[in-house]
């Protein structure tokens, strides 16, 4: 018993540790939080151009004094797993101050529990992937308390695609070719150039 | 020139030895310059090495050897022709390292612009050093026929594009092929190395090649500051991520353009003039390509030297692409502070790669071509061994540091290396040159595929590993041996070889009747310095007449 106490009190005590050092674990948090978004399964969004209306609120089943230390919601744009194989700097990790699952924000808003939408426009830095939308919720210390997200714990439900700007315009294209074909035909001058130097050295 | 054609009409009509056809050459000058034999003296110094008359010293800025070769090393002069082209030749260089490294600091914004996976980003690293192995070896042949000036300048114009093109690389497999082909202007190096032998004589070549090499390299280490300032800049001025990182590479490759132009418009190949000039008025000898090519994959020491440039050269090539990642990942610091640590380690080229040249010339001073290759053994060690040193260190601050010393051993090698390599072969030069070059990114090649690929090996186990195997690839070096200088371990052959012996041996005697030879011939007897001053710098002819020298 004395042991089973002690153990309970360290686990408890290295818990509170963990959170007064900064460290929150995503395994830590609850899904308090129901997320929904607009983008329909396997939908393909364009950056800069369209829309994604955010709705979330606070799981009304829970007890009531759940959300008392809630204080700002962050909503943010997460990679799918599809989006991370092979590509280690979108890592996910369970310390939340090494995961780079989510990297895009999309709005910061102080809790409230009730139902708050959001309308987005994808910004166009956002690169091509396929996307979830997760909420996290802060306490006063900014420290991460719950969460919430779109798709289900193995996120495989309600991902969607987002198809990024290229960032090539036509002036860019025009430029970089005709830079190139003047370097290709300054280098046949210099070769015409060498040929009559010569000629002229030695006619001299 | 008029002297050169004397000469050669002269040296036709006798086949004697090397010291009596050099005190023909001194008479002779003597002689046609002034016509007044008393006015003139030839400049004799005591390391053995025939200076130029005083009248064709004053067409040169540098005192200057018998081949018109600067004996002096001037770095904040400008003149013509020698310090204006090492100047044309090491910026040209850099500009060329800037455009090859330019897409790693930026790799964050283009891995989300293209969609690249690691393995499309490892494999466009792979393809950017693996181009300039060819390049290397063919821009050695190009130096060797046309010139170091046309074949730099025609390099760098011909990879401009593919730089300008990073601009508008859609999917990974643009991407890699824009890397590729901008790769190969890397091999700039061996045009930056065979101009500064061809206008540096032997007591400075290794200075002169160190700075040239080292300050070019320096451009690894400086794109990975000059490109995020470039993009962010473009990006204040109010273009999206997306697209200001492919304005920001039009900076390196107008760069490129540019400096192909200042080669070519103040650049001159030889002291005397260019070898199209050269070429027409009969005064440089056309060469087979053949010829050139054989006689320099028959010499083991540019095998050799190959294999060990391989492992300073080619893995400073590897940490180049790796270390920003390396940190970034152990140690988690942010991608701005791993870019930065990152460009400490190419910016250290500033010093130790020039530094490595001097150091083999003032070895080469006392002890000859024999302290120049222990110089080279002993520093490549030391390389390979804080190379170990640097995968098992576990604190930052402590592994910044050893990875500091480890670049400046690893790069003094490159330098070191640089100023063995005149020596191996005087027809081959370029040839020579090139297969080093093109050896050092072979050896890049093959540690990035063997240690850094996948996830066979965690990178700190990778450097580990790649510290070993530059300890095993650099015993090679005790295999080089001269037999006019030695090697390693043994002295210079008992034989009496000469430094003519081994030069001339390069050329048949159908060659040596028409003449063509001479240019070897001044320079075996310029390289008389590389026995050091222990042995007595007499010269003793290879067919027995006697002794007759001033």
């Amino acid at each position: 018993m004395t042991i089973q106490g002690f153990l309970v009190v360290s686990i408890l005590f290295s818990c509170l540790a963990a959170t007064s050092y900064g460290v929150v674990t995503f395994s830590s948090l609850q899904e308090n939080l129901i997320v929904s978004a607009s983008p329909k399964l396997g939908q393909v969004l364009k950056a800069g151009e369209d829309n994604i209306i955010v709705t979330w609120s606070f799981n009304k089943s829970l007890a009531a004094g759940t959300d008392s230390s809630y204080k700002t919601v962050k909503l943010k744009l997460c990679y799918a797993p599809v989006s991370q194989q092979d590509r280690g700097w979108r890592k996910t990790k369970d310390d939340l101050n090494k995961d780079k699952t989510c990297q895009h924000n999309i709005v910061t808003k102080p809790y409230s529990s009730s139902n708050t939408t959001f309308t987005w426009t994808i910004e166009r830095d956002v690169p091509t992937a396929t996307y979830f939308i997760r909420a996290y919720v802060y306490n006063s210390a900014d420290h991460e308390v719950a969460y919430g997200q779109t798709t289900d714990a193995h996120k495989t439900t309600n991902l969607f695609d987002v198809q990024a700007i290229s960032g090539r315009h036509v002036s860019l294209d025009i430029a970089s070719i005709c830079f190139s074909a003047f370097s290709v035909v300054s280098l046949l001058g210099f070769f015409f150039l060498e040929k009559r130097k010569a000629k002229m050295s030695q006619a001299k | 020139m008029c002297p050169s054609r004397l000469h050669r009409q002269l040296f036709l009509s006798r086949r004697a030895s090397p010291i009596l056809l050099s005190t023909q050459l001194v008479v002779t000058i003597w002689k046609f310059e002034t016509g007044q034999p008393s006015k003139n003296t030839v400049k004799f110094n005591m390391e053995g090495s025939y200076g130029a008359p005083e009248s064709v010293q004053k067409r040169f800025a540098l005192p200057v050897d018998s081949e018109h070769k600067a004996t002096e090393f001037r770095l904040f002069s400008v003149a013509a022709p020698h310090m204006r082209a090492f100047h044309l030749s090491w910026v040209s260089f850099f500009a060329c390292f800037v455009s090859t490294f330019a897409a790693p600091p930026l790799l964050p914004i283009i891995r989300d612009d293209l969609d690249l996976t690691a393995t499309d980003i490892g494999n466009a690293g792979i393809a950017a050093v693996s181009g300039a192995v060819f390049a290397r070896v063919v821009m050695g042949t190009a130096c060797d026929l046309v010139g170091p000036r046309l074949a730099s300048a025609a390099l760098i114009l011909i990879t401009a594009p593919a730089v300008y093109c990073t601009a508008i690389a859609n999917s990974a497999a643009s991407f890699l092929l824009v890397r590729f082909f901008t790769g190969f202007s890397i091999a700039t190096f061996v045009s930056t190395q065979f101009w500064m032998s061809s206008l540096f004589s032997s007591k400075v070549v290794g200075t002169a090649n160190g700075v040239a090499g080292g300050w070019g390299n320096l451009g690894g280490g400086a794109t990975q500051l000059i490109m995020p300032l470039v993009f962010s800049l473009i990006q204040n001025i109010g273009a999206t991520k997306f697209t200001a990182w492919r304005i920001a590479f039009f900076i390196p490759a107008l760069f490129q353009t540019l400096s192909a132009y200042a080669i070519f418009f103040l650049g001159q190949d030889l002291p005397d003039g260019n070898y199209s000039q050269l070429h027409k008025s009969g005064d440089k000898h056309k060469d087979s390509f053949s010829q050139i090519f054989r006689h320099a994959v028959t010499n083991y020491r540019g095998w050799i030297l190959a294999l060990t440039y391989g492992y300073c050269f080619g893995v400073e090539l590897t940490i180049d692409n790796i270390i920003a990642q390396y940190f970034y990942d152990r140690f988690n610091v942010n991608l701005h502070t791993a870019g930065i640590i990152a460009a400490s380690f190419g910016l250290s080229n500033i010093f130790s790669r020039p530094g490595g040249g001097i150091l083999s010339d003032i070895m080469a001073k006392r002890y000859g071509m024999r302290g120049r290759l222990w110089a080279l053994w002993i520093l490549q060690t030391l390389g390979g061994i804080f190379c170990i040193l640097l995968g098992r260190v576990g604190s930052l601050s402590v592994s910044i540091a050893v990875m500091i010393i480890f670049s400046v051993f690893v790069q003094a090698a490159c330098g070191l290396t640089f100023g063995i390599v005149p020596f191996v072969s005087r027809r081959s030069l370029g040839i020579i040159s090139g297969m080093t070059g093109g050896g050092g990114n072979v050896g890049a090649v093959l540690t990035q595929v063997i240690f850094f690929r996948g996830s066979r090996y965690s990178t700190e186990t990778g450097i580990t590993l790649m510290g070993v195997m530059i300890l095993c690839c650099t015993l090679a070096i005790m295999l080089i041996y001269f037999p006019q200088w030695g090697g390693m371990f043994c002295g210079p052959s008992s034989k009496g070889t000469t430094e003519e012996d081994y030069y001339m041996g390069e050329w048949d005697s159908a060659e040596k009747e028409r003449g063509i030879h001479m240019a070897s011939m001044k320079f075996s007897e310029n390289s008389r310095s590389e026995r050091g001053k222990k042995v007595e710098s007499a010269p003793t002819p290879a067919n027995g007449t006697p002794n007759t020298y001033v």
